[in-house]
């Protein structure tokens, strides 16, 4: 039995942003990287399916440039056996999904885990393109996963207002894990040591079709002028309010 | 990164007389315990603030003369041209870094018994002074009133030749020249003493003489309590303050402003368990009213809006921190850095101060583990050096105050991998819920500053919720292990006093309970009557008294010893936690030891009853205060049962334990501990401190052998048979 996990290495803004000199990204040196959080809670729940079913192979998915091999390593930390990288610079969801392809077909998996999104670019897209192109059923919003470990799976969808939309799939099935499914394990010292030194296998993808999107500019959105800034201490502020209402109240 | 403009108003320099400070930051004189015989010790500790970026740094109280002695604690001396090379070396190291240099110059009076020198202190009227109660001042006549004047101005002029910028004519904390304008102290009936301009006669005539000695270059800073808070015998604000201040203010180039007289200075040194930060504004706003001179003073600031509130509306022109600046000794530059997370907020425990307040001691710092060995270990608490054995990941267990602090530096030198374990859901230990006792929320600045650190360094990762068994060490992958499990609160009645168990004590038992089971588990304290048996002698009794009897118990608190919390003495808390306790209705017993416990009943007898009479206490509840053990399960079952051997076959080259798992004891002691262990894991042997410098005479034995031949010979030609 095999259950893929699809992962990104994101970036993560620091206290202080500066764009690259082109406008198009944030400048590299204020940028910090992580394995993305909802995937970190798709591998867990890999784990935890392994662990409930005694047997299970655990396979951790990247598409990217060398760096993101961090990412790999650190779900290797926590567990996956194998970690398969696809050489990519690929950007968008489409894009990204079209080289996921290389790896997860050949595995022939049962189940494919993927975040919600992940916290940098948040278009919640690449699970189900992955879905679309492997010609799987999609689940996305998964708060809660029930599997025997073949036939269907029943997976417990979040929605808006605290519904929950229960639906059965047939495996194999694309699955996007939201955050609060459960806790991602953290690794002990050995596990991370072990984890750098097994192997990643690196493949080539298709590299081929338009992407979703291309950007144009990335900035930050001008202050707005919708808020007045009160600036002083506690005393200072407190009369500055009193004064406001008082005002708008005549 | 950039300083947000909103600050910029705390970087603008400002005129002290013929002085110019380059920003609004001024380390008010506080003390260290180097005084000048110290003047490496004392100049490293200054400097560091200059280095941090404060525009002025001041000495400890400096004393004019071998009369003003205050031995056993430590004040700075300008008694000779000795001290002055010494104290030089201060002034040089600030002076580099664009600092300026200030001279504290003292005379205590009554208040200084000088157990060293043996002199006996002068001041205006002969009443025992209110701080150290068998001192008696020689009463001064008008050759004392000019001998002691000149005692100043020679100070100044050493002063000045030793390289200080300002010397101040200091009053405050119920000193001389604040004593001859107070009539609690001042009884006199000649032109010295009764009226206003009497009373203010003899500080007004020191500052004129220590101007026109000194005042042409070197800048005249008058430090002035402006209330004691004692009612028409104190100073007070309206009738001597600020009538003074309007009197002087030609001649004075920088007012330093405060409250309260020197019996309970904690009105001026604010313990933050009672008072919130600028608790001083309105009188130093009130002095600014009526100065045209600057006006500095304390408050605990450690908020940079506030500082910047204090000066926008007129109650401040400079900041002075104290505290904020021992945690921080680079407070202005993080805020010029626009690095306001890294900010090492004071928490105003005082356990700077009660260094002092016991005599002797260099100060040491809750937040700061480095405060007071600048010099003599050579620990700055901005830089450190890459670990030699970096190479190696460490595991942390426990994330208390001492493992928080080893592994924050840990990670700061580099380690390759620092894991921090914790089986609870954060990060804390004992610190998640000191601060939730009465008063003391400000305590948890200790935890907030190494969280964020810690969340910054990519070398560390925190671990919650994970208790490691001795098996789940030896297999984590650690070359190097450090046991930092702290200590739990005695269950039965075990105490320093008695060195025995209580009998009957037994926490288990649902009407007697432990620190940690009322503020951890939630225990509950049954029924109404309370009794709480401290032998702690520092907060937690009476911080647990206060919150009992809040919650609307009846609560006793009984000690062996003659006072309750006596460590708060020190800190400057007694006064006003003892006038909460008598508010809220809460029994003090002292000088009782209990002999046994029953449902329902506190057996106790007096100490000193010899015939230990029993006497009881109705109880409901009994809360066990007594004495702390060390965690110690986990380190010994690693040492004893796994064996240090065992574990090197895993790979884990060493096993070190830090904080209250080794002995319980100060938070600050504890948060020193994980530092040192970091500082110097990669020393030969990391379990033993290392040596550290001390600044004392080394003989020279060639020299020595002639000083004494010297004087066996003038001994002998004396007249010796």
């Amino acid at each position: 039995m095999k259950l893929v996990v699809c992962v990104k290495l994101v970036k993560i803004l620091g206290d202080e942003v500066e764009f690259k000199p082109d406008g198009m990204d944030v400048d590299p040196d204020y940028l910090e990287a992580a394995l993305n959080e909802w995937d970190a809670c798709a591998l867990e729940e890999a784990l935890l399916i392994r662990e409930r079913l005694g047997a299970a192979e655990v396979v951790a998915v990247t598409a990217g440039a060398s760096g993101s091999e961090e990412a790999l390593r650190r779900c290797l930390a926590m567990g996956a056996d194998r970690a398969i990288r696809v050489e990519s610079t690929a950007e968008d969801p489409l894009s990204t999904a079209r080289e996921l392809v290389a790896a997860v077909t050949p595995e022939s998996p049962d189940l494919v885990l993927c975040g919600v999104q992940s916290s940098d670019s948040v278009q919640g897209s690449t699970g189900t393109a992955l879905s679309e192109l492997l010609g799987l059923p999609c689940v996305a919003v998964v708060k809660k996963l029930e599997w025997a470990g073949s036939g269907p799976a029943t997976a417990h969808r979040e929605l808006e207002g605290g519904l929950i939309d229960i639906v059965e799939v047939d495996t194999p099935a694309v699955l996007t894990i939201q955050t609060g499914i459960n806790q991602p394990r953290y690794a002990t010292l050995r596990a991370i040591k072990v984890a750098e030194q097994q192997e990643i296998v690196v493949i080539r993808g298709p590299s081929d079709g338009p992407p979703a999107y291309r950007i144009r500019r990335m900035f930050a959105p001008p202050k707005g002028h919708g808020a007045q800034m009160l600036e002083g201490g506690p005393d200072e502020i407190a009369k500055q309010i009193a004064g406001i209402i008082r005002e708008r109240l005549k | 990164m950039a300083r947000n403009p909103k600050y910029d108003i705390l970087f603008e320099p400002i005129k002290l007389g013929p002085k110019t400070m380059k920003n609004r930051f001024y380390q008010i004189p506080h003390c260290n315990g180097f005084g000048s015989e110290k003047p490496l010790s004392q100049a490293y500790f200054r400097s560091l603030k200059a280095e941090g970026g404060y525009g002025a740094c001041c000495t400890e109280y400096c004393s004019i003369s071998p009369e003003s002695d205050d031995t056993h604690r430590v004040s700075a001396r300008l008694w000779d041209d000795d001290d002055v090379k010494n104290l030089s070396v201060m002034c040089d190291m600030l002076h580099g870094y664009g600092a300026l240099a200030a001279a504290e110059l003292w005379y205590g009076g009554p208040h200084a018994p000088c157990m060293e020198s043996r002199c006996v202190p002068r001041g205006p009227s002969q009443i025992p002074s209110d701080f150290e109660h068998l001192t008696y001042p020689k009463q001064m006549d008008k050759d004392d009133i000019r001998a002691v004047q000149k005692m100043y101005v020679d100070a100044a002029i050493r002063a000045r030749k030793a390289g200080f910028d300002i010397v101040y004519v200091y009053g405050s904390h119920s000193y001389l020249p604040q004593q001859f304008l107070t009539p609690y102290y001042n009884k006199r009936t000649d032109e010295y003493g009764g009226s206003f301009e009497n009373r203010a006669r003899f500080w007004r005539e020191t500052i004129e003489m220590v101007k026109d000695a000194v005042g042409h270059d070197t800048a005249i800073a008058v430090r002035m309590s402006t209330d004691m808070f004692m009612g028409e015998p104190g100073t007070q604000l309206e009738r001597d303050c600020l009538p003074f201040v309007q009197m002087v203010d030609d001649i004075v180039d920088v007012w330093d402003i405060n409250v309260s007289g020197i019996s309970e200075w904690g009105e001026d040194a604010t313990p933050s368990r009672f008072y919130p930060s600028g608790r001083m504004l309105p009188w130093q706003e009130a002095v600014k009213k009526v100065s045209k001179k600057p006006v500095l003073g304390v408050g605990r600031f450690t908020n940079p809006d506030l500082m910047v509130d204090a000066i926008k509306t007129g109650k401040l022109d400079i900041i002075a921190t104290c505290r904020p600046s021992i945690s921080d000794p680079w407070l202005p530059r993080k805020i010029d850095e626009g690095r306001l997370d890294d900010i090492r907020e004071c928490i105003g425990c005082n356990i700077c101060i009660s260094r002092w307040e016991i005599g002797g001691p260099p100060l040491i710092c809750t937040q700061n583990a480095t405060a007071g060995e600048e010099y003599r270990r050579g620990w700055h608490p901005e830089i450190f050096s890459k670990a030699k054995n970096a190479d190696n990941d460490v595991l942390v267990i426990g994330a208390g105050p001492a493992g928080m602090e080893c592994a924050m530096i840990l990670g700061k030198r580099g380690m390759r991998r620092v894991h921090l374990v914790e089986a609870d859901k954060d990060m804390g230990g004992i610190m998640s819920w000191i601060p939730q006792l009465p008063g003391l929320g400000e305590w948890a600045r200790v935890v907030n500053y190494r969280k964020i650190q810690i969340g910054k360094l990519k070398n560390v990762e925190f671990v919650p919720n994970k208790r490691l068994s001795a098996n789940d060490i030896k297999t984590y992958g650690a070359e190097i292990v450090i046991v930092a499990t702290g200590s739990y609160w005695a269950t039965d009645g075990l105490n320093g006093a008695s060195h025995d168990a209580i009998p009957g004590a037994d926490a288990s038992l649902a009407w007697q309970l432990t620190p940690e089971q009322i503020m951890v588990e939630g225990k509950k304290v049954p029924g109404k009557k309370v009794v709480i048996i401290d032998n702690d002698g520092y907060f937690m009794g009476v911080s647990l008294a206060e919150k009992l009897a809040m919650e609307g118990k009846q609560v006793t608190i009984m000690s062996h010893q003659a006072h309750i919390a006596k460590y708060m003495d020190f800190t400057l808390e007694s006064p006003n936690q003892n006038r909460k306790l008598h508010k809220l209705g809460v029994e003090i017993v002292t000088e009782h030891l209990p002999t046994r416990l029953e449902p329902g009943k506190v057996h106790a007898a007096h100490v000193f009853d010899e015939e230990a009479h029993d006497k009881v206490w109705e109880a409901d509840a009994v809360v066990l205060v007594t004495q702390r053990r060390s965690n110690e399960a986990l380190y010994r079952e690693l040492k004893d049962k796994v064996g240090f051997g065992a574990l090197k076959k895993e790979g884990i080259s060493a096993v070190y334990r830090i904080g209250d798992c080794v002995a319980p004891r100060l938070i600050a002691d504890v948060v020193f501990d994980g530092h040192r262990l970091a500082r110097e894991i990669d020393s030969a042997n990391p379990e033993e401190p290392l040596p550290y410098k001390r600044e004392r005479r080394v003989i020279d034995l060639m020299g020595a052998k002639a000083e004494i031949d010297e004087h066996r010979a003038a001994l002998a030609a004396a007249g010796a048979r």
